[in-house]
């Protein structure tokens, strides 16, 4: 190459970089490369059910609509301004985590128990927990099988690698009780071997059986549930580790909304409690100084923005999973501490 | 910020472009690779983590390099090279088949104990003066020792460090491995020997006339070399014990420390000065290889290669056969235009995800220390220590041994263009990567 042109290159080149050396790298501060690449996108990805009333299901327009989807549009309401800005992408229970870590979506929020092994060795971390569940069996109304003592012998069916299965089997072999295991890859699949008669129970969370119950060929009525519970299924919000920022917004989204219950504030009176209360730990609350907001770079009023978009934890429940949903189930653990639940938020202070 | 689509469009625009300007000459390629970087400066999408984490994938390789280079540039003096080369050219008898057959005794054993591009610096001064003595270019030979370098790397577990990825990600012991993989990395090898009387013709037929009064050249400074050499069999045996120690000095460390005991030895000889043997380190191949590391740690945020891992299922389902010949195929095209290690770090993440999706393994077997692989999934993950290695044959930036061969070539005044690395290197890659397709073949019939 002439001199002359390397020289004219290289000129360039000193402009180019100076350029990009006078702009400055984009620094680190507490914002991650998540919460980076959401803004960016201006959209929260986030992996859900395959269809799971209560959870994560389309209604009769098509619109996705559940507990998930709600804890969902919190998430985008604080971080983008607008709880719309999500997109869902439909994971099964086996590929939930390979999509997670290989970065197709930001957030999991489906019906993921918290676990020590995948926690600690996974590299996923859980930002909350927002649904206490736990483990039980569904069978036909007209069984025989009543109770947990019946279950010896019987054919069941279960999702495939999850937590149910492990439970089931550490149950059945630990009281020396044999049975048939009827493996499902996905909730499809689960649902149709039990539906067929393939399998004689059904065994999966509390609130996932409910919402199976509900949609149920012949109605509710025609399945019932065993009264006992087999397990703790906390199940829990997933982020992939690395960032720490993306964590702790997804993490103190759902304290706020549990934090809002507490307070009584609701999508209704919301803006209402900002301007005429006379507490200041609510106005606080729901706009806060601005310091930690600088820190997590949200804008200020996230808190407001949540509330204003989906409701309080407890509006969320009853819409979706309780009284006000085909459902009916009953908040049990996932009420307030004060009522003798399992919830309650770190001050926000 | 640019939005993740737009990000990946210009990723992968900016590294195709690198890749052409150098393919076709069209700029220096050091400038076509800064000038890559800077790009994605300036767009934003290379950031301070991003430069962490190259600092993290390339800092040994590099710390490798440089020891490599600064000890065999302390050894020049010593005269070892011009009596190691002489008697190099005795044993070829004047003969080019001998010449190149003994390449490839030199190089083999010697990756077995040292890295690729370390061997390669330490042999080129020898390779390129019997060249010169059996008056042929000294080019496709320097090829051929890149190559043979990075192959025999699959000789065993530590051989090359995808391999060893890789093998350490399944717990693969170092004798697990002697029994299922390197009998395959031998046949990978060996194979090419047929190639060279076709890839290397007029240095295949070379018959020169040694004279007759030709002996071989006395070491310049006989103490000096004793001293060099035993800070290379320093070096040497801590590559192979030194993590064994109770504080563990890994491989570019063990460099490092090699190049300071060898600058001490210059320095108290006075038979150089430090100065000139850092001036005669080879700077801009070492600036070549950490802005390519930079273009690949960008390439890797477009997802291009998770995107393919996650279809695995959806394509081929359990058909384990399928898999691992895409997976030689695919990461064999990918490592040939990124560094190996980045591919086979990413791809490693993603045929575990492929394998849970599969329901082969419980979830637990994306956690880095899950060892309980069953046995059929074994020639999946040798599949990729095949194409992650051989891969990087194909092309002038596929390995930094490569890189280093062009540079000392150029260096002694002849160029190793793109187009001319790939006219010897794909053909021979074409070949190893069969070779090992029929491997993982047999190895999965006989496995199942």
């Amino acid at each position: 190459m002439p001199k002359e042109r390397a020289r004219l290159w290289l000129r360039w080149f000193i402009v180019v970089v100076g350029f990009g050396i006078l702009q400055g790298l984009p620094g680190q501060g507490l914002a991650g490369h998540i919460l980076d690449m959401v803004r960016a996108n201006g959209k929260v990805r986030v992996g859900v059910s395959e269809g799971l009333t209560g959870f994560s299901w389309k209604d009769a327009q098509g619109q996705w609509q559940g507990l998930d989807i709600d804890l969902a549009r919190a998430v985008a309401a604080a971080v983008l301004e607008d709880p719309n800005k999500t997109t869902f992408v439909e994971v099964t229970s086996t590929n939930r985590f390979p999509v997670l870590l290989a970065g197709k979506i930001d957030l999991l929020l489906r019906n993921t128990t918290y676990t020590f092994n995948r926690e600690a060795a996974m590299g996923i971390l859980y930002a909350g927990v927002y649904f206490h569940d736990g483990q039980g069996f569904m069978v036909p109304a007209a069984s025989p099988i009543q109770h947990l003592g019946d279950l010896n012998g019987a054919t069941i069916c279960f999702a495939q690698r999850t937590t149910h299965e492990r439970n089931l089997a550490d149950l059945l072999t630990s009281r020396g009780w044999t049975y048939t295991p009827v493996p499902a890859d996905d909730l499809k699949e689960l649902q149709d071997l039990f539906f067929s008669g393939k399998a004689q129970v059904m065994t999966a969370d509390r609130g996932q059986l409910a919402a199976i119950r509900a949609q149920a060929p012949g109605g509710p009525e025609a399945f019932r549930l065993l009264p006992e519970v087999i397990s703790e299924e906390p199940l829990g919000a997933v982020v992939r580790a690395g960032d720490d920022a993306w964590f702790l917004i997804v993490r103190w989204v759902i304290f706020a909304l549990i934090e809002a219950e507490e307070r009584g504030i609701t999508q209704a009176n919301a803006r209402t409690i900002l301007t005429t209360s006379t507490n200041p730990a609510d106005k606080r609350f729901l706009i806060s100084d601005g310091l930690s907001e600088k820190t997590l770079n949200l804008k200020p009023g996230w808190v407001l923005r949540v509330i204003e978009a989906v409701g309080n934890y407890g509006e969320i429940y009853e819409r979706h999973l309780g009284k006000d949903s085909p459902l009916k189930l009953e908040r049990g653990p996932n009420r307030l501490s004060k009522n003798g639940g399992l919830l309650y938020s770190p001050p926000f202070r | 910020m640019l939005s993740e689509y737009l990000q990946n469009i210009v990723i992968i625009v900016v590294f195709a472009a690198v890749i052409l300007a150098i393919a076709f000459d069209v700029i220096d390629m050091l400038l076509a690779a800064l000038l890559g970087v800077s790009i994605l400066i300036i767009f934003g999408i290379f950031q301070q983590r991003d430069i962490l984490n190259v600092t993290r994938s390339a800092g040994g390789p590099l710390a490798l390099l440089f020891g490599g280079m600064v000890v065999a540039r302390v050894l020049v003096p010593t005269g070892i090279f011009e009596y190691v080369g002489s008697r190099y050219v005795l044993l070829t008898r004047g003969s080019g088949k001998r010449f190149l057959l003994s390449l490839f005794l030199l190089v083999g054993p010697l990756c077995a104990v040292l890295p690729n591009a370390t061997t390669v610096i330490l042999l080129a001064p020898i390779i390129i003066r019997v060249a010169r003595t059996l008056q042929i270019s000294f080019i496709g030979p320097m090829i051929i020792t890149a190559i043979i370098s990075n192959s025999a790397g699959l000789l065993t577990l530590v051989g090359d460090p995808a391999t060893f990825l890789v093998g350490s990600a399944i717990g693969m012991t170092f004798l697990e491995y002697l029994q299922r993989v390197s009998l395959g990395g031998l046949l990978t090898v060996l194979v090419l020997i047929p190639l060279m009387p076709i890839l290397m013709r007029d240095i295949w037929r070379k018959e020169v006339s040694l004279p007759p009064d030709l002996h071989p050249e006395p070491l310049l400074r006989p103490y000096l070399c004793l001293f060099a050499l035993a800070i290379l069999l320093l070096m040497v045996a801590l590559f192979i014990a030194g993590e064994m120690l109770p504080s563990r000095i890994v491989p570019p460390a063990v460099a490092i420390i090699a190049a300071s005991l060898g600058l001490l030895l210059v320095y108290e000889a006075k038979v150089d000065h430090v100065t000139d043997v850092l001036k005669d380190v080879d700077w801009r191949t070492l600036l070549f290889l950490i802005t390519l590391f930079c273009l690949v740690e960008a390439f890797a945020k477009t997802g291009v290669i998770q995107n393919m891992s996650l279809y695995l299922h959806a394509w081929f389902g359990t058909q384990f056969l399928f898999v691992c010949l895409f997976i030689l195929a695919f990461v064999g095209l990918c490592s040939s235009l990124l560094a190996n290690i980045p591919v086979v770090a990413i791809m490693l993440l993603m045929i575990k995800g492929y394998l849970v999706s599969s329901q082969i393994v419980p979830e637990t077997a994306l956690a880095a220390n899950f060892h309980d692989w069953p046995t059929t999934t074994l020639p999946i993950f040798i599949a990729m220590m095949f194409a992650g290695t051989l891969g990087g044959n194909a092309t002038l930036i596929g390995a930094s041994a490569n890189v280093v061969a062009a540079g000392i070539c150029a260096t002694q005044g002849q160029t190793i263009s793109f187009a001319t690395f790939l006219r010897y290197g794909a053909p021979l890659m074409i070949c190893q990567l069969l070779t090992a397709a029929l491997y993982v073949l047999g190895l999965h019939f006989f496995l199942q």
